[in-house]
């Protein structure tokens, strides 16, 4: 636990001494804060108060996770081999579950701060309700897209974490982990939106990651997605194991 | 406090170590020597637990590196080849999370790292960003990493290879000092750091130990004759043949000097040969200025055993 605990500091420490990190910061809170504003005017214009949240968590924002994760991601391994420290780190007493885990955590830890302006959109909306309508923000519904955002984020950095651990090229890392995340996203969409079979919309809406997010923020949280979400963040983060245990020269 | 016994790596297309074994005792020096490519890194990696192998089996001081990866490595101090280190850290930082990951106690971790710092000449800059520091001090950050949880076994792979020759010796002498409390397997294909500083040697060449010995052994096992250099004033042409009628004496090259010296190298069966060489110009006349065997050096023996490996 010790062990982790260490790698766990150095990773955040790591992550927020690099440039990267405060340009994907910089870039996405530009992003979200946009998503706000536009919010603000479709809610000036008499927007219905239900799809507040859903556009916090949903909608544009979506797309650009498929950029971000990647760039967050790309570093973790590729880095480790490129300096030669991944050797250095495997012949101390650590197992490379601790460290896949560590990073996955780091990770995480930092994709959540990217999310942090919500926490003052969120008191910002409570300010802005009308006196008549009690029940705005509703934040059931953020909790559940807190929920959302925490499982898609876990998922796609667990894919990127693999990417990355195949790899001594940051860039291949990044590319590769935003192929298969749009990979994944887009058949998603693709099957549960606009397919004609109704088999496949059927299977698509199972599968999007989008579909998802927007369930989420509407406050419904369906277990089946949930499972889905963990269960292939653990298989990605397993691979990810086995590759820094087999692929070391 | 190593034991290697017949382990083979196999890369795709290519044996890189082949059935090898030697052992060490502990609180030996041992170099272990080869060119390039040899198969010295691999081992390396092997005995550290960071490659897996494809057969035999290695010993750290009683623990199977296969089976029991976690004991040994809590007692060997690796400095890998390129000395790796985390650029954007400073060095305190970096000594700290090193410690950390190998299990030094908390309470006696700050003790130790000034301990080692002060060791290998890091208290200045402790607080220095270690991708600011120059070549030899980040070189002394890794050695002080792999000292850091007073390790047995310390396995250091060309530890001075891009040092100037001030820090070389600095880094040097550190080896000899830390030879008196830890093992020492020192991988190198520079060879007047092996002569300086290691007791034993153990020579690798394409994937196969060729030679295990001290110097002295290896070079007497490798030359059975010895070189006498001689600088007399006679003509050629004389100590041609007086020194080609003695028993036991070739001639391998002459050259003639400013003044009527003559620069003779001889291959003689022993190096007793000396006293006779003296009698020999003494009742001849001939003034003689200079009489020595030939110090082997260590380079020589190296390319011997390297180079007929390959012709074998």
């Amino acid at each position: 636990m010790s062990i982790f605990l260490s790698l766990f500091k150095k990773e955040l420490r790591t992550c927020f001494l690099s440039p990267i990190a405060y340009v994907v910061l910089f870039f996405f809170w530009v992003l979200t804060g946009l998503n706000f504003w536009w919010l603000l005017v479709q809610l000036a214009d008499g927007e219905s108060l239900t799809m507040a949240t859903q556009q916090m968590f949903g909608g544009l924002i979506c797309f650009s996770l498929l950029v971000i994760v990647p760039l967050i991601t790309m570093r973790l391994f590729a880095e480790e081999r490129k300096l030669g420290t991944l050797e250095s780190l495997l012949t101390t007493p650590l197992t490379a579950t601790e460290l896949v885990l560590a990073k996955f955590a780091g990770a995480l830890v930092f994709y959540l701060v990217l999310w942090l302006p919500v926490v003052a959109y969120t008191i910002i909306q409570q300010n802005l309700a009308p006196v008549e309508v009690h029940q705005f923000p509703d934040f059931g519904a953020i909790r559940a897209g807190v929920l959302g955002i925490m499982l898609v984020g876990g998922l796609y950095i667990s894919i990127g974490l693999l990417m990355s651990s195949l790899t001594s090229n940051q860039i291949v890392a990044a590319i590769s982990g935003f192929a298969v995340l749009c990979i994944l996203f887009f058949a998603g969409l693709f099957m549960a939106y606009m397919a004609s079979n109704p088999a496949a919309r059927f299977f698509g809406q199972y599968v999007s990651t989008y579909a998802h997010l927007l369930d989420y923020s509407r406050g419904i949280v369906d277990s089946r997605s949930v499972v889905i979400y963990i269960s292939y963040t653990v298989w990605f983060l397993f691979a990810s194991v086995k590759v820094i245990e087999s692929k070391r020269a | 406090m190593i034991k290697v016994s017949g382990v083979t790596k196999k890369y795709p297309g290519r044996l890189a170590v082949d059935h090898i074994s030697f052992e060490v005792a502990r609180g030996e020096i041992v170099g272990f020597l080869g060119p390039n490519g040899a198969g010295k890194t691999t081992t390396m990696r092997m005995l550290t637990g960071y490659l897996p192998m494809n057969s035999g089996r290695i010993e750290v001081a009683g623990y199977d590196v296969a089976t029991q990866p976690k004991e040994v490595r809590r007692r060997i101090g690796y400095l890998p080849e390129s000395c790796p280190l985390y650029p954007e850290m400073r060095v305190d930082e970096y000594l700290r999370f090193r410690a950390e990951l190998k299990g030094v106690k908390p309470s006696a971790r700050r003790a130790k790292i000034n301990e080692v710092k002060e060791q290998c000449g890091l208290t200045e800059v402790g607080k220095r960003i270690i991708g600011q520091l120059s070549k030899g001090y980040r070189q002394r950050v890794g050695l002080a990493d792999s000292l850091v949880h007073d390790p047995d076994l310390l396995v250091l792979d060309e530890p001075t290879v891009g040092l100037d020759p001030y820090q070389i010796r600095q880094v040097r002498e550190l080896i000899k000092q830390l030879s008196e409390k830890h093992t020492i397997l020192l991988c190198t294909h520079i060879l007047p750091e092996v002569e300086a500083i290691c007791e034993r040697i153990l020579i690798i060449n394409e994937g196969k130990i060729v030679a295990a010995d001290t110097e002295e052994n290896l070079h007497r096992r490798l030359h059975a004759c010895s070189i006498i250099e001689m600088e007399v004033k006679v003509d050629p042409a004389v100590a041609t043949a007086k020194l080609g009628g003695m028993e036991g004496v070739d001639i391998r090259t002459a050259n003639t000097l400013d003044g009527g010296w003559l620069w003779l190298e001889l291959e003689a069966d022993t190096s007793d040969m000396r006293e006779e060489l003296f009698n020999l110009a003494v009742t001849e006349g001939w003034a003689l200025r200079e009489l020595a065997e030939q110090e082997h050096s260590l380079e020589d023996t190296f390319v011997q055993i390297t180079r007929n490996r390959e012709s074998v």
